[in-house]
């Protein structure tokens, strides 16, 4: 066993071995002979080891029973706070050089900060006094170090569970031995953390921050003050808002940053199996969060709170009651002395008991929506910070790109992003420097969590302006109705003009609407929500309102974002044009009507600030651009195509709602030009093809009817080729012409066009 | 032989160290085995006290020549119980004296060892020789009966609590005194002392 390790030179390594039972709690470190001689120590000499975790502790110098050199064994009683051993495995050694002898003059007088038991029910002394004879008896005849925590053994019984040793004189710097003649004074003020802690940092979140940290703080701060004005302060929050926007960390930062014990408790692992099981579980919780009050203020956080507070009533639930109601009393007594802050947390407020939500148990409701740009750009910030981004990458940019994304979709972000520039650079490792591409990389595979879940939500397949043909005049107006607001937020608010709501495209067949709209979703980044009759019907009754109606409330959380509701027409019904009684589609259309018009927004989508939620536009006029498009972006904006318009209902089509109207009409000759231009831009056209005379052939053809042209002609030319065929020559346009017809007719038009005229519509 | 010297005083204090430990092992076993008795016989005096309590002595025609009989009774009961609660108490003290005469001597033969340390060396401390164990070794265990000692103190504690929990009106709590006495646990390291005694009976012999 023993191990010879020779004689000593230079920081020999010692094995760690586990300590012995017997000497549990006897501070004693064994070593070696030779270790001590190398040492120069005495028996019982104070020796202070520095832990390969960073820690150190204070022991005594003893020598091993059977006097085997190149082992050590440490009891830890008097350490560093969080000092441990790791698991002293085969391999756990300890270089001599970390152990060194300390003198250790007696101490005249000792300052402790006591540690209770957290046990409500003990049988011991919880007086001063009591407290301090068991504080004399722990410390008895042992070498103490400031800084160190001195831990009574786990399973000995009296009041005290830690002491953290504050101080006395002589200074115990380095060590100080506590004899009979001693004096030990309890210390008043819990003694200052010696390493700096971990900040958690946050990122748009200051103002849920702020009122939860008022909560916090108050009390301690102003204690008179509140008792003379005979205030009970606030002692609930509950934090309401989409998974992943930081709940969560929001309470840990603020427990932190208040120095406030924190109790984290997750509500489903509080379902016990039994009956009344639950309702222990959470007796035991409050009562445990009483306990950490009694010393300095506490915070219990109750984690996913409407798995234990579902609504009541019902003909099953009777158990679920029984724990709402516990939950309800102890909410109660918590608040009747004023020491604990409960804070809950949930994605589901509706689903709460309404007893819950009233002051005096969770008396502020604090809705964190899903991050807004600034927000955003904050967020991206924090986490940066600690990263090295190339100084090109601009954060705002990659907010504006990051719509829909939530605090933990941007932490993985640019978790990807980093992967990416390890991966890219991992020959020359010394400087990785993430830049711009990374972080487009990482936005192709990172999709925002709250887009999972979306219905309608499209892949769209980019299309530039430029790839359709003609039509100059209407995508001008597309620009300007829907671009614009979003990209130059300031212009529009200096003109006192207000964002529309809702654009309706309509015209003949095959005129390019949905890819007009398609172009448009590329040209704004912006979150692109695209529903049709098949997502939205369904065989029960009321759920296509529901789906549609969540449709919104998504699209809300994501804005800027943009509604497509293709062949608007088979969705609604008209009130106006068929007289029948109220079917699925005249429910829908209600719907609909209230989303784009509404009285306002539900609480639970609140997002931002609430200056901004409170319209003060005069504030918000001196600041930032940024700003602007926040308020902007507050709103969705719809676009509706359809060849029908005649079969819309009128309150639809009134201004407020859908307010632009734009009339597609289908390609003149010059438009039609451009498009066979576009069609044949891949083709390769023979020198004697007049794209011109076809143009001025093609009429009444539509964009589709024109791209259908050009397959067929070549087609044609492959079918009398073979398929060596390299050029389609005007020969087989013409005679594809003779087999394509035009899908439009004069009749159609003159319908759409009177119908034009008549209403009036403005565009 | 002058280098010997120091080593010699240590051992010297050793051996005047451990009778005093024995002698004061002895004080507290007694101690602890005289607090049975005493606590048997206070159960007994709440057995009495209830009996009295029970009778009605109107009722025995030979009695009632006698008026305050059942007052005069009960003080006497009361004061006998106060007696035997005195005693207990006293022996509660004494176990907290053989503790702190034991820590006096422990820390007389340290402090002996720590004033000759440098001079005796950590080689001469470790050497055990054929009749004695080695310094260190004795050291050590003077220290682990000091800690025995004081490791029983929140023992005492719960002997004490039991104590101040008695009251004489709850009579039924007295009656079950000596159960609740045996349930205090002895602390399992019970023959410790006496072993560590006979491992150094050689060397006190010399």
């Amino acid at each position: 066993m023993a191990r010879d390790s020779g004689p000593f030179s230079e920081g020999p390594l010692l094995q760690l071995l586990p300590l012995d039972a017997k000497d549990r709690g006897t501070q004693r470190c064994r070593l070696g002979p030779a270790a001590l001689r190398a040492l120069g120590a005495h028996l019982g000499s104070a020796v202070k080891i520095f832990l390969p975790d960073g820690g150190s502790c204070l022991c005594t110098a003893w020598p091993r029973q059977d006097g085997a050199d190149g082992f050590v064994q440490l009891d830890l009683q008097c350490a560093t706070p969080g000092a441990a051993l790791e698991v002293p495995g085969p391999r756990g050694s300890l270089s001599l050089s970390r152990l060194s002898l300390v003198p250790c003059p007696p101490l005249r007088r000792l300052t402790v900060w006591a540690v209770l038991r957290e046990q409500a029910d003990a049988p011991w002394d919880l007086s001063p006094t009591g407290v301090l004879e068991a504080a004399q008896e722990l410390l008895r005849n042992r070498p103490v170090s400031r800084g160190h925590v001195v831990a009574a053994p786990p399973d000995a019984p009296g009041p005290l569970a830690t002491l953290h040793i504050v101080g006395g004189t002589p200074s115990p710097d380095s060590a100080g031995l506590v004899t009979p003649r001693t004096r030990i004074v309890l210390s008043g003020t819990p003694p200052l953390e010696a390493e700096p802690q971990s900040e958690v940092p946050l990122g748009g979140l200051s103002e849920a921050a702020a009122s939860l940290r008022e909560l916090l703080c108050l009390p301690l701060r102003y204690p008179r003050a509140l008792a003379a004005l005979g205030l009970a302060v606030p002692r609930g929050v509950l934090l309401a808002g989409p998974p992943g926007v930081g709940k969560t960390q929001l309470v840990r930062a603020v427990a932190q940053e208040a120095g406030a014990e924190l109790l984290a408790v997750s509500a489903p692992a509080l379902q016990g199996a039994r009956p009344g099981e639950t309702e222990e579980n959470v007796r035991r919780i409050f009562q445990r969060a009483q306990e950490l009050a009694s010393r300095r203020p506490s915070l219990l956080f109750l984690d996913e709170v409407d798995a234990l507070c579902p609504r009541r009533g019902g003909p099953h639930r009777a158990p679920e009651s029984r724990v709402v109601a516990q939950v309800l009393t102890l909410l109660d007594v918590i608040n009747g002395d004023r020491e604990v802050v409960v804070v809950g947390a949930t994605n589901r407020p509706d689903a709460l008991d309404p007893a819950l939500r009233r002051p005096g148990r969770f008396d502020r409701e604090v809705v964190i929506g899903s991050p807004t740009l600034k927000q955003r750009e904050a967020i991206l910030q924090v986490i940066t910070s600690k990263m090295p981004v190339s100084s090109l990458v601009d954060l705002g940019r990659l907010a504006e790109m990051s719509v829909g994304y939530v605090g933990a979709d941007l932490t993985a972000l640019c978790r990807e992003a980093a992967l990416h520039a390890m991966l890219r650079s991992d020959k020359n490792q010394d400087n990785s420097m993430i830049d711009e591409t990374d972080f487009l990389e990482a936005f192709k595979k990172i999709q925002p969590s709250s887009f999972r879940s979306v219905i309608g939500l499209m892949d769209i397949k980019p299309i530039g302006w430029e790839q359709i043909g003609g039509l100059d005049d209407v995508k001008l107006k597309l620009k300007q109705s829907v671009e614009w607001p979003l990209k130059f937020p300031r212009e529009f608010v200096r003109m006192g003009l207000t964002q529309p709501k809702g654009v309706l495209l309509y015209g003949p067949p095959g005129c390019a609407k949905t890819t007009l709209v398609r172009a448009l979703a590329t040209s704004c980044h912006c979150s692109f929500v695209s529903v049709s009759g098949a997502d939205l019907f369904s065989p029960f009754v009321g759920d296509s309102e529901k789906i549609l109606s969540q449709v919104f409330r998504q699209a809300r959380a994501n804005t800027p974002a943009i509604v497509f509701l293709d062949e608007i027409d088979s969705i609604l019904g008209s009130r106006s044009v068929s007289k029948t009684g109220c079917n699925v589609q005249e429910r829908v259309l209600s719907v609909l009507l209230n989303e784009l018009d509404g009285v306002g927004l539900k609480t639970i989508e609140r997002r931002g600030s609430k200056l901004i939620q409170q319209g003060k536009y005069k504030e918000l006029k001196k600041n930032e651009e940024v700003e602007f498009q926040e308020v902007f972006n507050q709103n969705v904006m719809i676009i509706a195509a359809t060849n029908r318009p005649d079969a819309l209902d009128d309150a639809l089509l009134r201004p407020g709602r859908l307010d632009k109207i734009i009339y597609i009409p289908p390609p003149d000759q010059k438009g039609r030009l451009s498009i066979l231009e576009v069609c044949t831009k891949n083709m390769p056209v023979g020198p004697d093809v007049s794209l011109e005379n076809l143009a001025a052939e093609t009429c009444f053809f539509s964009g589709a009817d024109l791209r259908n042209l050009c397959t067929e002609a070549a087609l044609l030319a492959l079918q009398e080729n073979g398929l060596e065929a390299t050029t389609v020559k005007q020969e087989h346009f013409l005679r594809s012409l003779k087999t394509v017809k035009p899908s439009l007719s004069h009749k159609d038009l003159t319908l759409y066009e009177n119908l034009f005229q008549k209403q009036g519509f403005s565009y | 032989m002058t280098q010997d010297q120091p080593l010699l005083a240590v051992q010297e204090a050793l051996r005047k160290c451990f009778p005093v430990v024995e002698e004061q092992q002895g004080l507290w076993q007694s101690t602890l085995s005289d607090c049975q008795p005493l606590l048997v016989s206070l159960s007994n005096l709440a057995e009495q006290l209830q009996a009295a309590q029970n009778v009605r002595f109107e009722d025995v025609p030979a009695l009632r020549a006698f008026p305050d009989l059942k007052e005069r009774l009960r003080r006497k009961q009361l004061a006998a119980g106060d007696t035997v609660l005195d005693k207990l108490e006293e022996r509660l003290a004494t176990l907290l004296k053989v503790r702190d005469t034991v820590s006096s001597h422990v820390e007389q033969v340290f402090h002996v060892y720590e004033q000759h340390a440098d001079t005796v060396g950590i080689d001469a401390v470790l050497q055990p020789s054929v009749r004695s164990p080695s310094v260190a070794n004795m050291l050590e265990w003077l220290q682990n009966i000091e800690r025995h000692y004081r490791n029983s103190y929140p023992l005492y504690l719960k002997r004490k609590y039991l104590f101040s929990s008695i009251q004489w009106g709850d009579l039924a709590n007295i009656q079950a005194l000596p159960k609740a006495w045996d349930q205090i646990p002895e602390d399992e390291h019970q023959d410790f002392v006496q072993d560590t005694l006979l491992n150094v009976s050689f060397f006190l012999e010399e």
